[in-house]
């Protein structure tokens, strides 16, 4: 019974509600919003339920002295002085977020907005050492998407115009110069003067390219966000609805158990 | 050559220093430079700036304090239009931590332009539920919000006695940090072909695209450069416009950071 009456339960309601989306009218019209209104419910009680599960786990990690057991305490000290807080804040002037409040005054403006704002900024240092360390131009599709972030990148910023080209000037005479140190090391005289004829050819194509994107850096930003980056999205998009359908059609037919457990 | 290769290997702290200073410099001398807005910022205003006085715009706040650099400034500046234009505001938000922000935005802005609440701006507040929330407006917003976030009933609110569905809405206005966006297309859009304005930071901004394109949303404002956009379009300069400076530096000098990791990176490839 403990598995028959959930599955149960989820092939009723899943079903009216397809039902329901497909013919708005009596009786199934009014199922859908009695649906809703359960769902709005049983979500606020989720938000209980998640507080908690959040309060027991990190209790038990107090009590049993885990791994890191201060953080888990600092956790249950600063949920218990907000939650008094905001009650205090609330009781006297009506409303925990009311232009007197001192919650929203001091604990909201002061604390949390600029430690969650500092938690998130920190991810400007690490994206920047990562992209440094991990954009690395070792096959043809990795360069490819190298390129096309920095041109986005740079064309999507005031300035990204007047410094394309310098930045493109200096990967062309990068590819030039290892070309030509390649090239001199080479035997094969074949092999030797290909690699010289490619260094040749990429600082000659420094000054074209380099006025290409003094002129069109914003424009093949935009290009590269509304064609390639587009088609792909869509691709992922009908992926990702075909997989969500097929999905939730093996959880309706009690195919898909996982959420049991 | 191992100079070259040194490129490669070049220490953490040095590039968060470099990064931080970046960063600082032009906002402790102040350097603005010009912009030209980008087409989907430029349809969002367009499409705000041609209702008549008196429609009612939606705007929701579905982003937290983690995001309010970029999205802030978008509010703010959404704001500013749609009251120097006399549209009426209803808000409402998907995440309850981002509440705060979204009332202490329009009570700023309101205050400005000298606006009264329930007359020409009413706060809704959160409900759970997000995709069931947004269908339930599009029947009765009263079956979701039968009282604003302050427990005043709605229909004692002036501005609110003729809004009920969608239909009274003249465009929503989404402000994202997350996928909400998402739901309101399918949920708002497809269902209640209710206009819809997105706006979010630039990590979500580009799910939105395809939106654009098939007409599902009349504009797009993404990251800092579209609050900057937005804020320019509107006349005025503020938090985001003087942000555009910083952001340009840090993304040049993660392109140079770039070029230089993959110049020691072939280096030692070479070597080896």
């Amino acid at each position: 019974m403990k598995r028959e009456v959930p599955i149960a339960i989820t092939f009723i309601s899943g079903v009216l509600l397809v039902i329901a989306f497909f013919i708005p009218h009596e009786p199934f019209g009014s199922l859908e919003q009695r649906f809703n209104d359960w769902y709005i419910i049983v979500s606020g009680f989720a938000l209980i339920l998640g507080i908690d599960s959040l309060l027991l786990h990190h209790w038990n990690k107090v009590s049993r002295r885990s791994k890191d057991w201060f953080h888990s305490l600092s956790l249950i000290i600063a949920f218990f002085v907000t939650l008094i807080w905001g009650f205090y804040s609330g009781i006297k002037t009506g409303h925990f977020l009311s232009a007197q409040s001192t919650f929203r005054q001091y604990f909201y403006m002061y604390v949390f907005v600029p430690l969650q704002a500092t938690m998130f900024s920190l991810l400007a240092f690490f994206i920047a050492s990562a992209a440094y360390r991990a954009f690395r131009a070792d096959r043809f599709e990795a360069a490819l998407l190298l390129f096309s972030a920095g041109i986005v990148m740079l064309g999507r910023v005031p300035l990204g115009n007047s410094v394309a080209p310098y930045m493109v000037a200096l990967v062309f005479l990068i590819f030039a110069f290892l070309l030509y140190t390649d090239g001199r090391k080479e035997v094969d005289p074949m092999r030797k003067y290909l690699k010289i004829g490619g260094a040749v050819v990429s600082l000659l194509l420094i000054y074209p390219v380099g006025w290409f994107f003094l002129h069109y850096t914003a424009q093949t930003a935009g290009w590269i966000m509304n064609i390639p980056q587009l088609a792909a999205k869509r691709g992922i998009f009908v992926g990702i609805a075909l997989g969500g359908i097929a999905m939730s059609l093996r959880i309706i037919l009690g195919i898909e158990k996982t959420y049991l457990r | 050559m191992k100079y070259i290769e040194k490129l490669a290997r070049i220490d953490r702290r040095i590039i968060y220093l470099i990064l931080f200073l970046t960063v600082l410099l032009p906002y402790l001398f102040k350097i603005s430079l010009p912009m030209k807005p980008l087409p989907e910022v430029v349809q969002a205003y367009k499409e705000i700036d041609k209702l008549p006085a008196g429609s009612v715009v939606m705007i929701s706040i579905d982003y937290d304090a983690a995001s309010m650099p970029e999205v802030q400034p978008m509010l703010y500046a959404i704001l500013r239009h749609c009251f120097s234009k006399d549209l009426k505001i209803i808000m409402l938000g998907h995440w309850p931590l981002g509440i705060p922000l979204g009332i202490a935005a329009l009570e700023d802005v309101a205050k400005e332009y000298g606006k009264k609440y329930g007359e020409d701006y009413v706060f809704l507040g959160f409900r759970p539920g997000v995709a069931a929330v947004m269908i339930n407006i599009g029947k009765e917003i009263r079956s979701v919000f039968r009282e604003d976030y302050w427990g005043t009933p709605l229909d004692s609110l002036p501005m609110m006695r003729n809004v009920h569905t969608y239909d009274d809405i003249a465009i929503l206005v989404g402000l994202e940090a997350g996928a909400t966006g998402d739901y309101w297309v399918q949920y708002a859009q497809a269902r209640y072909n209710q206009k819809i304005i997105l706006g979010g930071t630039a990590v979500v901004a580009p799910d939105w695209y395809p939106y654009l394109q098939s007409n599902q949303i009349v504009g797009l404002i993404g990251g800092l450069r579209g609050a900057a956009d937005y804020e320019n379009l509107v006349h005025n300069k503020a938090l985001a416009y003087y942000g555009m400076t910083p952001q340009a530096a840090v993304h040049i000098l993660i392109v140079i950071f770039i070029i230089l990791g993959n110049i020691g990176y072939l280096a030692l490839r070479r070597r080896k």
